[in-house]
């Protein structure tokens, strides 16, 4: 069975430095796929990378998605070919209403497009599945918005686009219990109405109690260095990173 | 040093201490127009500063610079070596009651650490004039810090022209105290030219009575990933008028840079007439520029939780006063700036406070601090020698 | 259709009013070919009284004198300063027929979606039936109401305002503000007065639009608004369509009266063809416990002066301004707002925002003057700038005079361009690079649009993104 996402050999890197060195990762359609490693490792980068940030620039490998090679196509290519990246701090945008915006990108995709009646109540439908208020519809988007109200805004729009991969980055992180309880009642929804694709991006194992998942994935410094299946999380509960710093320091010595 | 009396033939420097961006006339905060000594120096030898220094912009402009470099009786030179990073203090001496003028070049060569101070002091009741025109360059990985005060008294006119050429990774601590002066006039420069510069600039001034404060401050970010700090706070009373252009010129090339300016001034006096103008010029995308103006008086709360400890209105703002002596005490870390400042808290504060001020901050005054630093003197002198 | 297209002709339209001959004996002074002969005769052509013909001769005599300042400010170089008179006379004002309009300006009205009828009257080929009906219409609403609508010529025609015209006139933009005011009072012609009645507040708007298509000209029209005691009114100038005009000189005059307990909303949407030269004088005097409000989208024009100047005159007088200015390829504009606390109390707050792209310039100049017995005053300016490129530039030169010391007065401004992050953000979710640009200026211009009538702010949007695509002449 041929993959959804396919990375092959990816290296990449600011104008700067070299951050991501030869990786090798696949998901396939509707998996859930975990990936962990400490601080630095460069998750964060790799979700950046896949979604086509200019900022960094590939220097080997390919990325493969849905069949097509998108390893050189701007990001809102590959957001129209099903990939969406849900951000560890979103921006303000201001003077762009949330609902208005919202409505913009939903017109775009040609399989989503619907009347203003239908498009308001599906924002309805999605803000009761998540127990969300529709207050901040109205505001403008993120501006002002808490940590949490902003990773809820996420969680909307994750619904609503319906992508076949969505990449979660430290989506967890930094939230009170109740904007994690939005934030987990959007993974469920997407994963039961979508079918879609997740990379989780996370060094927090407490959002993956709940998800079923199907592959593990550990960065360190750049690098992945071990993969498994979903037990390898609690190994990592138990035992840190440590085991996988070691190792990826002697695979780097291996290579210099 | 001639003095300036009624009957020495003067000249008008008109529209001096321009910002590089200007504004509607009728408004009359463009410029200042000062009338000032022309002696004559006929037959006189001068030491001029080496041509290098032709190219640093100064505050107040070229007009001042010809008028100070016609004026003073020569050039004062001083070269801190390379990686020097112990030179002593190099001390700009203005007498303003001998109506002294001097031009200072001061060149911190690569690596090195140089601190440059400049003095305008003076007592006397007789109208003068006194003036420094000071250019510095400082050349790749140096660092300056420059001290100036004007503490001399309300017969004295003063004028003060600063420019700073910086290379790549060069920084620059900029600190002044204007305590007094019948007119004082200040432009300062500073150019970024290379890369990673750095400029913190801060004023601190006090106006009172009829006094005119006439302050032009530039900052040049034409390097990559410059930083511009710029700051003013004052304090005016009585009816003393003030007229602040601060200009920050972003420039196409410089990406990467930061600007940011602010001012806060008290107003207390019924006559003060208070002006402003933060101007910021861009032509590079990727810079960010700030300014931010705060003017008010002290808030009335603010005078509230004073005067319920005990204080008048009068003692009360006073406060504000007393910390900007302070401020200065502290950072004119050298004999002859420190004997100024002190002399004019004395002026301001009256004796007592101002013996408590030196006092609270546990400083002594030199016994020698109304001499020039005779390290840095010889310094100079050395200097001169070796490039005649 | 056709039909309707055929009455877009409006016959009696009076184009000869300039239409005289130069004279050239005696008048060496007036090398520049504007004469007081001149002046004379658009007077007369206007029947006017004494009191106007003194006004413009003298203003005329002033305008020789006067120098435009030399320290700051764009260019006026593409100005034919010495046949000043050819900017004034019918033939050259505006496009003679369809076919001289210019392509780009046709092809603005095109993808601004202006309707073919509106077209010819925009480009100044001809005036527009529907205007007259809907200015006429708009006329008689508002009369009901004790309004007064009209021009000033028909003002002064009227025994019963030529007084009060009289009385208003020239009195708070003197001829001796700037060389251009001299030139506008000189050969003045066109623009509204209005005249709201104590107590009387107007439910909607008023607009110019109509009345400039049913009655053409426009280039240096007055306008004069008076807002009596307890009164509200918004008026609501210009529009997003590009006026063209082959004599490219605007200079005009706002004068507006806003009396004690009263409100004045002023919105403008300019978009002048960018080949004009716009020096544009407007002016409020706002009395005790009134307030006066500006809202101004400008757009077009190659080079631009404009500062609208409120002066809080009375007791708790307070003022808002918002604005946002647009330069893109070869504008200069220089623009911003002016504002003289006098009475106690009085309060400002204005909100500007400038955006340049394409090598456009930008300058922003305000002043804030608190005056010695203006207890309390309170003034906050905020000044934002986008850069979208790095071939453009963006100046702000702020001023202030503060001279009670119990004012407070603050002013931040800022300057930057739009973060990689934001667009990164909004690309990933679907919006092209251009898309997430436009967005992103939108939201950036959204405090002027808010206080926009919707139509206008919709206008103004789409102005946004044509400027956006850069496309425009």
């Amino acid at each position: 069975m041929s993959q959804l996402l396919n990375i092959s050999g990816l290296s990449a890197g600011t104008e700067e430095k070299p951050i991501l060195h030869d990786m090798n990762l696949s998901v396939g359609a509707g998996e859930t796929h975990v990936l962990m490693g400490p601080n630095g490792a460069g998750k964060s980068t790799l979700g950046h990378v896949i979604m086509g940030d200019p900022v960094y620039k590939v220097s080997g490998g390919t990325i493969t998605f849905d069949g097509q090679d998108i390893t050189d196509k701007t990001p809102d290519k590959r957001s129209l070919a099903g990939i969406f990246l849900s951000y560890q701090a979103p921006v303000e945008v201001p003077g762009v209403p949330l609902y208005s915006f919202l409505r913009t990108i939903t017109q775009m995709r040609p399989e989503l497009k619907m009347t203003a009646r239908k498009f308001r109540q599906r924002v309805g439908e999605i803000c009761d599945q998540l127990d969300m208020g529709q207050g901040f519809l109205t505001r403008e988007l993120n501006v002002g918005f808490s940590g949490g109200e902003k990773k809820k805004v996420e969680m909307l729009q994750l619904l609503l686009l319906k992508p076949k991969l969505a990449i979660l980055d430290e989506t967890d992180s930094g939230l009170d219990v109740d904007a994690l309880s939005v934030v987990s009642r959007g993974i469920e929804a997407y994963r039961r109405e979508c079918d879609g694709a997740l990379l989780m991006i996370t060094h927090n194992t407490r959002i993956l109690e709940k998800l079923d998942v199907d592959r593990t994935h550990v960065m360190v410094k750049g690098r992945l260095v071990a993969e498994g299946p979903a037990s390898l999380i609690d190994d990592i509960d138990q035992n840190g990173f440590a085991r996988f710093e070691q190792d990826g320091a002697a695979a780097q010595k291996a290579e210099a | 040093m001639a003095s300036y009396t009624a009957e020495e033939p003067t000249v008008t420097l008109e529209r001096v201490n321009t910002p590089p961006a200007q504004t509607w006339n009728y408004l009359k905060t463009n410029d200042i127009t000062l009338t000032v000594p022309k002696l004559s120096r006929k037959g006189d030898v001068y030491f001029a500063l080496p041509r290098l220094f032709d190219k640093v912009e100064t505050g107040m402009g070229q007009k001042v610079t010809d008028w100070v470099t016609s004026q003073a009786a020569d050039s004062t030179y001083v070269e801190v070596k390379a990686g020097e990073k112990n030179h002593a203090p190099i001390v700009v001496d203005v007498d303003s009651n001998a109506g002294t003028v001097q031009d200072a070049g001061v060149l911190v060569r690569q690596g090195a650490s140089a601190t440059v101070v400049v003095v305008a002091h003076g007592t006397s009741a007789e109208p003068q004039t006194s003036a420094a025109l000071v250019r510095i360059i400082v050349e790749e990985g140096a660092h300056l810090s420059l001290v100036e005060v004007v503490a001399t008294t309300d017969a004295h006119h003063h004028l003060e022209s600063v420019g700073i050429h910086a290379d790549a990774g060069a920084t620059l601590d900029i600190r002044q105290f204007l305590l007094g002066a019948g007119v004082t006039a200040l432009g300062t420069c500073a150019t970024l030219a290379g890369d990673n510069g750095r400029v913190s600039l801060q004023t601190h001034y006090l106006g009172e009575h009829e006094q005119t404060l006439d302050i032009n401050h530039v900052v040049r970010m034409a390097g990559k990933n410059g930083r511009a700090e710029v700051h003013e706070n004052g304090i005016l009373n009585d009816s003393a008028r003030k007229s602040l252009r601060a200009t920050i010129d972003l420039i196409h090339g410089g990406s990467g840079s930061k600007g940011n300016e602010a001012e806060t001034v008290l107003v207390n006096g019924d006559g003060v007439v208070n002006k402003t103008m933060p101007v910021i010029l861009c032509d590079e995308d990727d810079v960010q520029g700030n300014h931010g103006a705060t003017i008010g008086s002290v808030e009335p709360e603010q005078i509230d939780y004073l005067m319920d400890r005990g204080l008048s209105r009068d003692e009360a703002t006073n406060l504000f006063v007393r910390a900007l002596f302070d401020d200065a005490l502290i950072e004119a870390d050298q004999p002859l700036a420190r004997k100024a400042v002190f002399e004019r808290a004395q002026q301001v504060l009256g004796a007592e406070v101002a013996q408590n001020l030196l006092d609270t901050l546990g400083l002594e005054l030199a016994a020698d601090a109304g001499e020039k630093d005779a390290d840095a003197q010889a310094t100079a002198t050395a200097t001169k020698e070796s490039a005649d | 259709m056709a039909e309707k297209s055929k009455r877009t002709q409006v016959e009696d339209v009076d184009r000869s009013l300039y239409d005289f001959v130069k004279s050239e004996e005696g008048y060496e002074r007036y090398a520049d070919g504007l004469t007081p002969d001149i002046v004379r005769a658009i007077s007369a052509k206007k029947d006017e009284p004494q009191w106007m013909l003194d006004l413009r001769l003298k203003a005329l005599e002033i305008y020789q004198d006067k120098q435009m300042a030399s320290n700051w400010g764009p260019s006026i170089a593409g100005l034919d300063m010495d046949h000043i008179s050819t900017y004034v006379s019918p033939k050259t004002k505006q496009a003679k027929d369809w076919n001289d309009v210019p392509k780009d300006i046709k092809d603005t009205f095109e993808r601004l979606g202006i309707p073919e009828a509106e077209r010819e009257s925009l480009a100044g080929v001809g005036a527009q039936y529907d205007s007259e009906i809907v200015y006429h219409n708009m006329r008689e609403e508002v009369a009901k109401q004790g309004v007064v609508y009209t021009t000033i010529e028909d003002a002064i025609h009227d025994p019963k305002w030529e007084p009060v015209v009289r009385e208003y006139f020239g009195t708070l933009i003197p001829p001796t503000d700037h060389k251009f005011a001299a030139l506008h009072y000189a050969v003045w012609s066109g623009g509204s007065f209005v005249y709201v009645p104590e107590g009387v507040h107007l439910d909607y708007p008023l607009q110019s639009y109509f009345r400039l298509n049913a009655q053409g000209a426009g280039q240096f029209e007055h306008t004069l608004i008076i807002v009596e005691p307890g009164a509200d009114l918004h008026f609501i100038e210009g529009c997003s369509a590009p006026k063209y005009y082959e004599a490219n000189l605007h200079a005009g005059a706002v004068e507006l009266f806003v009396k004690d307990h009263a409100r004045l909303r002023y919105s403008t949407i300019e978009n002048w063809s960018k080949n004009m030269y716009n020096l544009n004088t407007k002016r409020a005097t706002v009395g005790e416990d009134s307030k006066m409000e500006w809202v101004s989208g400008s757009f077009g024009s190659h080079v631009s002066y404009l500062y609208p100047t409120t002066i809080l005159k009375g007791d708790r007088a307070s003022c808002e301004y918002t604005g946002i200015t647009f330069s893109g390829a070869t504008q200069d504009l220089d623009t911003g707002c002016k504002f003289i606390l006098l009475g106690k109390d009085t309060n400002v707050s204005a909100d500007a925002k400038s955006i340049s792209k394409d090598g456009g310039v930008n300058t922003f100049r305000s002043s804030v003057f608190v005056g010695k017995d203006a207890t309390n005053a309170r003034a906050t300016v905020s000044c934002s700038s986008l850069m979208l490129d790095d071939i453009s530039r963006s100046d702000t030169i702020p001023q202030m005079d503060i001279r009670n010391n119990t004012a407070q007065v603050g002013h931040e401004a800022t300057i930057g361009r739009i973060s990689d992050d934001t667009i990164l953000y909004l690309m990933s979710r679907g919006c092209s690079e251009a898309e997430a640009r436009t967005m992103v200026v939108n939201g950036f211009a959204d405090p002027v649009s808010k206080e926009l009538p919707l139509e206008y702010a919709v206008e103004m949007n789409n102005l946004i993104k044509i400027e956006m695509e850069g496309a425009i002449g």
